[in-house]
């Protein structure tokens, strides 16, 4: 009998050949020293700092001004997630294959479809393939300091991808019984809420809070580029080497979280709870009251915030808008200037590569811990680190790390590294709750080791969930790397924070050029990634 | 082999599953377990892969009550015991060979299991076990590709690979057509015949438990009911077990019952030949 060889083998060895290729440049590049970590100066100003750390900051004066800063950053947060909704209901609507009418058959109109369909996507694109933050350096610009721009810019950032994720949502569950409704005459919107909402409901409520909560976050950092909230705080402690004022922002942060993490538990157990119901209302008591809630906090948002946005949207204004930005039109595309930016962005690739492989590997050795695999007492424990980890912002990290591990592209990777293993992880280690237990129960009765049941029962069913969570992390961190610079921490933020600094628009757009067209290759190139993945033999 | 004393397990909820079991069985016996829907098979087979624990009563297994052993001796104890599922426990998205080669992850050591995930340790013996149940072909496979009753043999396969001492199965061979399930219920009762492992399978289908094992315990409202060579198991015994399920008895291709053997005019061996 013929000896058989595994098919899949050489293609395995390709692929751990080709990492290495890529991943070794691009240690280079991004300066990835771990040792400097522990070099005497750098422990020295880091162990001052952590120091001062305790006890935190209780002053009366000061805590009035955590208290009204942290109202603000939620206004924000609240106001920003309402706009992106909005923006993002019709365009998840109008991309989605799930809800399309002319693929039906193929029916009319199926060419424009398509062609709406690619428009839209590539409006998404824009949107969210510039941060936030960026948008908001923009727009305080035009609007003024204060928290209109911080909204605004968290709205078209967010929409985008609310958008995105929605579609995607809409389109992996079982899009049978909304085909059934199109195919019976339905319109979309019926189709939706008749035959995908039932299913996808809650994964959506779900997560519209976690983008929530990732928006207290972006509306932290926001006071860095004078956007208002806690950012503005954190920036002065930090900059004064406060340490007992930075614990006491950095705590609150810590308490943003775990209270919109409460929240979503909540509402999630609220919405599998009313699925039982069988009373004629579709809205229950709780829910109707949880309706009120939010329009309320919207209002109050909106009330806070005082945005006077009618005034936005006067000929005054739109006419200083259209000015300004006129100003970045035409890009400077000589060709010094070009290489320079080329290389901010191989920078920012590298950054947010590495950072995000780092945190894929912590947040997957965090995870078992915490999907409760070794008792209660860890699962706690590591939830709290994870939480931890997760409530500072990259940027905030990236100051950290900077004083850490001296300024530039490390830092970076490390601020990002630490800031996705605590959001990998406990996306981790929901998908292995989540995993079916049969395969790895059966293996356990036959006496294997768990680690081995681990990586035989469990890894298969979960591996795709995980490496699109990392890919996607991935994406988000490619934007974020972005930004980093504007703390000295590399990449084409660095060179987009001194242009705009020095009022050289046409240099800044090449930058934001640039910073698009990384999002948009890193779209593709994670599609191709998980297509590839999906497809057999991969 | 094991021996069961007086053994009784209540669910969580209040519910007896097995009440009263006494049975035993020696190396190298094969014994099919036949009964209702929900009289306790399953779970009946799950107590003796120690899956479940008795809430009364005592096993005892390979040599000793295997809840008096530590941690580690239970999980070598669990490693000479195979279970063959009724819906395999399988990812989908795994290849075939490892499924298989998965079986022998409670022998091996652990960097072995490690290494075999990249490059799979042991093609000739996966592929020789498969070969066996006519599946040689899907090898490399991801088992998401494959119709139930092929995974159903995959299961089957990953039994045979771990070469059990006490070789357990739960409805083995369900999703399978009449010629194919008598044929691989033959292939595992030769396999366990051949190295001197004791089998237990629990069949739906009561000629082929008839055809294939000397020992028919037929098991009914969680007891076992009657414990017999299959000589001594006829017609008016099983139709009193199934008393309640209504129309004949169940059998592997739907005949009514008496016609002993499904594919005898397919010219498969009659009655009795797969035990010696």
């Amino acid at each position: 009998m013929k000896h058989p060889r595994d098919p899949a083998a050489p293609g395995r060895a390709a692929a751990l050949l080709l990492a290495i290729v890529i991943l070794w440049p691009l240690g280079v590049i991004g300066e990835f020293h771990p040792w400097t970590l522990f070099e005497a100066q750098n422990l020295r100003v880091m162990g001052g700092f952590l120091a001062a750390f305790l006890p935190p900051a209780v002053g009366g004066e000061f805590l009035a001004h955590l208290g009204r800063a942290t109202l603000e950053t939620l206004a924000i947060a609240t106001a920003g997630i309402a706009l992106a909704f909005v923006l993002a209901v019709p365009l998840a609507m109008a991309t989605t294959q799930a809800l399309s009418v002319s693929r039906i058959g193929p029916g009319p109109g199926r060419r424009r479809g398509e062609w709406l369909r690619a428009a839209l996507r590539v409006v998404l694109v824009v949107l969210r393939g510039l941060p936030e933050l960026v948008w908001a350096l923009l727009f305080v610009r035009v609007f003024g300091l204060g928290p209109a721009a911080g909204v605004l810019a968290l709205g078209l950032t967010y929409g985008g991808m609310l958008a995105k994720v929605y579609a995607e949502i809409l389109e992996s569950g079982d899009s049978r019984p909304a085909r059934a409704l199109l195919e019976a005459g339905a319109s979309r919107l019926q189709a939706l809420c008749y035959g995908l909402l039932p299913g996808a409901a809650q994964e959506l409520t779900s997560y519209t809070v976690y983008r929530w909560e990732c928006a207290v976050r972006a509306s932290v950092v926001m006071g860095f580029v004078g956007a208002g909230g806690l950012g503005q705080l954190m920036d002065q402690s930090m900059r004064m080497l406060n340490g007992s004022e930075a614990a006491s922002i950095l705590l609150t942060f810590l308490v943003l979280v775990l209270a919109a993490d409460a929240l979503s538990g909540l509402l999630r157990r609220q919405l599998g709870e009313t699925d039982g119901r069988a009373g004629a209302l579709a809205f229950g008591r709780r829910s109707s009251l949880w309706l009120l809630l939010l329009g309320s906090a919207l209002l109050a948002s909106y009330l806070w915030l005082d945005l006077g946005l009618a005034a936005l949207l006067s000929a005054a204004a739109l006419a200083s808008m259209a000015a300004y930005f006129g100003a970045f039109f035409p890009l400077d595309l000589s060709p010094d200037w070009l290489a320079s930016v080329a290389w901010g962005a191989l920078e920012t690739v590298a950054i947010s590569a590495l950072g995000t492989l780092l945190a894929a590997a912590a947040g997957l050795l965090l995870a078992l811990p915490a999907s409760g695999r070794y008792g209660q007492a860890f699962e706690q424990l590591t939830r709290f680190l994870l939480n931890a980890l997760r409530s500072v912002p990259e940027l905030v990290w990236a100051t950290l790390m900077a004083l850490a591990a001296g300024l530039g592209p490390f830092a970076g990777i490390l601020a990002l590294a630490l800031h996705t293993s605590g959001v990998l992880g406990r996306l981790f280690a929901e998908a292995l709750q989540n995993a079916p237990p049969r395969p790895r129960d059966a293996l356990l009765e036959a006496g294997t080791p768990s680690a081995s049941a681990f990586l035989y029962g469990t890894l298969p069913e979960v591996s795709p969930q995980l490496i699109a969570y990392s890919l996607y992390r991935w994406e988000m961190n490619i934007r974020m790397a972005a930004i980093l610079g504007f703390v000295g921490a590399g990449g084409l933020g660095q060179l987009l924070y001194v242009k705009l600094s020095l009022f050289q628009y046409p240099q800044a757009s090449t930058v934001i050029a640039a910073m698009l067209l990384l999002s948009v290759a890193v779209d593709a190139g994670s599609a191709w990634l998980r297509r590839w993945l999906a497809s057999p033999g991969g | 082999m094991f021996r069961l004393h007086d053994a009784e397990l209540t669910h969580s909820n209040g519910f007896v599953a097995l009440r009263d079991i006494a049975l035993a069985a020696e190396a190298g016996e094969q014994l099919a377990i036949v009964g209702p829907s929900g009289a306790g098979k399953t779970t009946l087979l799950r107590l003796i892969s120690t899956a479940l624990r008795p809430t009364r009563g005592r096993i005892d297994l390979l040599g000793g009550d295997p809840w008096a052993l530590s941690a580690a001796e239970l999980r070598r104890l669990r490693a000479r015991i195979a279970v063959a599922h009724q819906a395999p426990p399988l990812p989908p998205r795994q290849r075939v060979v490892t499924a298989v080669l998965a079986g022998r992850l409670g022998q091996w050591p652990w960097w072995k299991g490690m290494a075999s995930l990249l490059y799979p340790a042991d093609i000739t013996g996966a592929r020789a076990a498969l070969l066996r149940l006519e599946l040689g072909e899907r090898l490399f496979d991801r088992c998401d590709r494959l119709s139930g009753g092929q995974l159903q043999r995959v299961g089957i396969a990953r039994v045979l690979y771990q070469q059990a001492q006490l070789v357990l199965a739960d409805e083995p061979v369900s999703a399978l057509d009449p010629a194919l399930a008598l044929q691989t219920v033959q292939v595992m009762c030769g396999d366990a015949a051949a190295r001197g492992a004791t089998l237990v399978a629990s069949l739906h289908a009561v000629d082929l438990a008839r055809s294939c094992f000397p020992r028919i315990v037929g098991m009914r409202d969680g007891r076992i009911v009657f414990d017999l060579p299959v000589a001594a198991v006829d017609d008016a015994l099983l139709s009193e077990l199934y008393a309640t399920e209504g129309g004949g008895l169940p059998l592997l291709a739907g005949e009514p019952a008496g016609m002993s053997l499904p594919a005898r005019a397919a010219g498969l061996p009659p009655r009795g030949t797969c035990w010696r």
